[in-house]
C-alpha cells in the first residue's frame, strides 16, 4: 500500500480507522491500483463517498478533491456535479450496500437511467455494520444479526434468484461487474474498465466484516475464516445454499448510450445554434 | 429596460437568469411548475441546464452538486416538496454551499389545496432541516416585481453567506400576473438596486474558518484545491471529526455569520407609522397587499392604523417591533405562526392579535373593522373561530 498511499492518499487518514481484519482496505487498494494503472493523477478524479463503513472510512482519504454526501443521495449530487465538471474529470464514488441498494436505490437507478458518467464502487459488507451489525439488503438468508436474532428472513437482493445488478442493468447501466475483496488483478481490471467507461458504471465488491457480521454469523472474528467462507462461495462449481457469489464483468446490452452531460450540452448547443441562425 | 406583463413564476425565472443561474433541477408541483417550465425553455439560451429530477430530494441534491462544481443553481417547489428538501438543505447549510430554494406556499397541511395561497411554512423555513446549530435566511416577496428582485438578491446572499437561501412566496405571488420591469444594462441593474455576486473559489487549505466572517469563498470541486466538504462536522481544513471543540467552532460560524451581518439583508417596510398609530397590522407576502389597502381605508375613516410588511422573515427582524402598541398579525393560516414571533419580539405591555385566512385573502373591510375593534378596546373575539384574542 505504501507506494499507492504516498501517491494518492492523505497521510492523516492512513492507517484508516477501520477494524482489524476489515476487508475495506483491500477494496480501497484495488480502486487505487486501477487508478494508478490507468495513469490518473489526484487532479483527474473527484472522489465522493456515502455514509456507513464504506463511506466514512474512505472520505477525504483521496489527496485530491473530496465530498461526502447525505445517505443514499450521493448519486444525485454527482449528477449535478457532472454538469459542472469538464468531461475529462472522473467522478468515483465509494459507497456501501445500504447506501446503494437500500436508501439510495432510487437515485442510483435514475443515475443509471440518465447514464451519468460516474463510477460507483459498492463496497458490500452484508448489512449495516457501522451501526453495530443489523441485516441489510444483501445479507445472506437466515443470518443471525443484531436485528435478526432469529435469522434474517426479509426478502432481499440476493435471495431466490434475485440479483440487484439485473435491476441496475434494467435501468440502463453501461458497465457492471461483481467481485470480492479477496480477488486480485481480475477485480482491478474490472474497476479499470469501469473508470474508463464513458457513462454510468458500477462495481459491486463484497468484503468481510469480521467485527459485526462474521462474529455473529460464523461465531468467529478470524479474517482467515471469513475470507475462506467467502472464497468457497465465489464462483463454486455447484450452488451453495444461502449464498453464491458470481464474479466478473456482468453482461450488459446497452453500453453505447449518449452520456447525460453530453446530452445536456447537445440540447444547449442546438438551442444556441438555432438562436444564432435566427439572428442571421 | 424591458417591460413585461407576466406571472411571478416568469419573474423568478428572469431574476435567476440575471443573477447567473446555470442549473435548475426541479420536480413539477403546483403552483411552482411554471418556474420549471420557464427554466427548461430559458436556460439552454444562457448556456445552462434544466434537469427534471426523480423527486425533490434529488432536485436539491442535483442543485447542490452543480453548485459544488461552481455553477449557480436553483430549485423551486411548494410545501410538499419543501419538506423533502430537509435532507439536502441541511447538507448545504452544514457544508456552506450556495444554492437558492423557492417555496410557493399553498394550502396545507400535506397536499391540501394546490391552487390557492397559504402561509404554513413560516416556521418550517426557519428550521428547514434537523439538528439546529444554524441560522436561516428567508426572503418573502409580495409582488411580481419583487419576486424578480428578491430572486436576484437570494443568489447574491447565497454567495456572500455561502448557504442556501429560501424565497418564501405564495400562490398569489407566483401565479399572479402583474407588470414587470427587467433591466437590460449594467446601469439599469444598478438603478434598480440589484446586487449580483460572482462565484469565487476557495483555494484552501482553510475551507471552514472558525469566524463569523462572510465572503469566505465556498468549496468548489474540480480545481484540485484539495477541497473536502461533507455532512460531517468539519475541521477547518474539511476533515470529518467527532471532536466537540470543532463542532463548537462550526456551530458558532453557522449561527453568527448570519446574526452578525443582518444589516446587509433586505429591510422591512413601514407603512404609515410616523404618527404612532394605535394599531399596527403585520403581514408578509400577498396578504400584505391587502393590509396596505386596509391602512389607506382605515386612515380615510380617521382610524390611526399603520402596518409593518416583512421582507426578510429569518433572521426575524425584532427591531421592527420596538413600539409598544397593539399589533394585529394577518396571515394565510389558521393556527397563527407569524403572530408567535411578533409576540416574542414586541416590548412588554404591547398586545398582539391574530387574524387568519387560508386559501383566500382577507378583505379590506374585514381588516379595517378588526382594527376599529382593537382601537375601541373591544375584544377581537367574533362570530367565527378564525378570529381570537391571542
Amino acid at each position: 500500500m505504501d507506494y499507492l498511499a504516498r501517491k494518492y492518499l492523505r497521510g492523516r487518514k492512513i492507517p484508516s480507522s477501520a477494524c482489524s481484519g476489515c476487508g475495506l482496505g483491500q477494496v480501497h487498494k484495488k480502486v487505487l491500483m486501477a487508478i494508478d494503472q490507468i495513469g490518473l493523477t489526484t487532479g483527474d478524479v473527484v472522489w465522493g463517498t456515502g455514509i456507513g463503513c464504506s463511506g466514512r472510512q474512505t472520505f477525504n482519504t483521496w489527496n485530491g478533491d473530496n465530498f461526502a454526501g447525505t445517505h443514499g443521495r450521493v448519486y444525485a449530487i454527482a449528477t449535478g456535479l457532472r454538469l459542472a465538471l469538464p468531461p475529462s474529470k472522473k467522478i468515483i464514488l465509494t459507497v456501501g450496500d445500504g447506501d446503494a441498494f437500500g436508501i439510495g436505490l432510487l437515485h442510483l437507478l435514475h443515475a443509471a437511467r440518465r447514464n451519468v458518467d460516474m463510477t460507483v464502487i459498492v463496497a458490500d459488507n452484508f448489512g449495516f455494520q457501522s451501526t453495530g451489525g443489523q441485516y441489510g439488503l444483501t445479507t445472506p438468508d437466515g443470518s443471525v444479526t443484531d436485528s435478526s436474532p432469529y435469522g434474517m428472513r426479509d426478502p432481499n437482493w440476493v435471495q431466490d434468484g434475485r440479483d440487484i445488478l439485473d435491476i441496475v442493468k434494467g435501468a440502463g447501466a453501461g458497465f457492471l461487474a461483481r467481485h470480492t475483496s479477496i480477488e486480485g488483478q481480475n477485480a482491478v481490471e474490472s474497476i479499470k474498465q469501469a473508470i474508463r467507461f464513458k457513462g454510468f458504471s458500477l462495481v459491486h465488491i463484497i468484503y468481510p466484516c469480521v467485527t459485526n457480521y462474521f462474529s455473529k454469523a460464523l461465531g468467529t472474528r478470524d479474517p482467515e475464516v471469513a475470507c475462506r467462507w467467502l472464497t468457497e462461495r465465489t464462483n463454486p462449481k455447484t450452488e451453495i445454499e444461502g449464498l453464491t457469489i458470481k464474479t466478473g464483468i456482468y453482461p450488459v446490452t446497452d453500453g453505447n448510450r449518449l452520456e447525460f452531460s453530453e446530452q445536456m450540452q447537445q440540447i444547449t448547443q442546438a438551442v444556441q445554434r438555432e438562436k444564432s441562425n435566427g439572428a442571421n | 429596460m424591458k417591460r413585461l406583463f407576466d406571472t411571478g413564476n416568469a419573474a423568478i425565472t428572469e431574476g435567476a437568469i440575471l443573477a447567473g443561474c446555470k442549473v435548475f433541477a426541479g420536480y413539477p408541483i403546483t403552483p411552482a411548475t411554471e418556474i420549471a417550465e420557464n427554466m427548461s425553455r430559458r436556460l439552454p439560451h444562457e448556456n445552462g441546464f434544466y434537469v427534471q429530477a426523480e423527486d425533490e430530494l434529488a432536485a436539491l441534491h442535483i442543485c447542490i452538486g452543480a453548485s459544488l462544481g461552481g455553477l449557480k443553481a436553483m430549485t423551486a417547489t411548494s410545501g410538499p416538496g419543501y419538506i423533502l428538501y430537509a435532507d439536502p438543505y441541511g447538507w448545504a447549510l452544514g457544508s456552506e454551499i450556495p444554492v437558492v430554494v423557492l417555496n410557493a406556499q399553498r394550502v396545507g397541511p400535506v397536499s391540501g389545496i394546490t391552487g390557492a395561497p397559504g402561509q404554513g411554512e413560516f416556521y418550517l423555513s426557519r428550521y428547514p432541516t434537523h439538528g439546529g446549530n444554524f441560522e436561516s435566511i428567508v426572503l418573502a416577496p409580495n409582488s411580481v416585481q419583487e419576486a424578480f428582485s428578491l430572486t436576484v438578491e437570494a443568489f447574491y446572499l447565497a454567495e456572500r453567506f455561502r448557504m442556501p437561501i429560501t424565497i418564501l412566496a405564495d400562490q398569489i405571488v407566483t401565479d399572479g400576473w402583474e407588470s414587470l420591469l427587467v433591466p437590460e444594462t449594467e446601469d439599469e441593474i444598478k438603478q434598480m438596486g440589484l446586487r449580483i455576486a460572482t462565484r469565487k473559489i476557495n483555494q484552501g487549505p482553510e475551507f471552514y474558518p472558525a469566524t463569523d466572517e462572510i465572503d469566505v469563498p465556498p468549496v468548489v470541486l474540480g480545481h484540485n484545491t484539495g477541497a473536502a466538504c461533507s455532512d460531517w462536522t468539519p475541521t477547518s481544513d474539511g476533515y470529518d471529526t467527532e471532536e466537540v471543540i470543532w463542532q463548537h467552532k462550526h456551530a458558532y460560524r453557522l449561527i453568527y455569520k448570519v446574526r452578525n451581518h443582518q444589516d446587509i439583508l433586505p429591510h422591512y417596510e413601514e407603512i404609515a407609522l410616523d404618527d404612532n398609530p394605535d394599531v399596527i397590522l403585520v403581514a408578509y407576502g400577498s396578504p400584505s397587499r391587502v393590509v396596505k389597502s386596509a391602512v389607506r381605508a382605515a386612515r380615510e375613516q380617521g382610524l390611526k392604523v399603520g402596518a409593518i410588511r416583512l421582507i426578510t422573515l429569518w433572521p426575524f427582524p425584532d427591531k421592527a417591533f420596538e413600539r409598544s402598541v397593539k399589533y394585529l398579525s394577518v396571515e394565510l393560516n389558521f393556527d397563527g405562526q407569524l403572530v408567535r414571533e411578533v409576540q416574542r419580539a414586541m416590548p412588554k405591555g404591547s398586545e398582539v392579535h391574530f387574524l387568519g385566512r387560508c386559501g383566500e385573502l382577507p378583505k379590506v373591510t374585514e381588516l379595517v373593522e378588526a382594527a376599529r375593534t382593537l382601537i375601541n378596546n373591544q375584544p377581537l373575539e367574533s362570530i367565527q373561530w378564525q378570529r381570537e384574542a391571542w
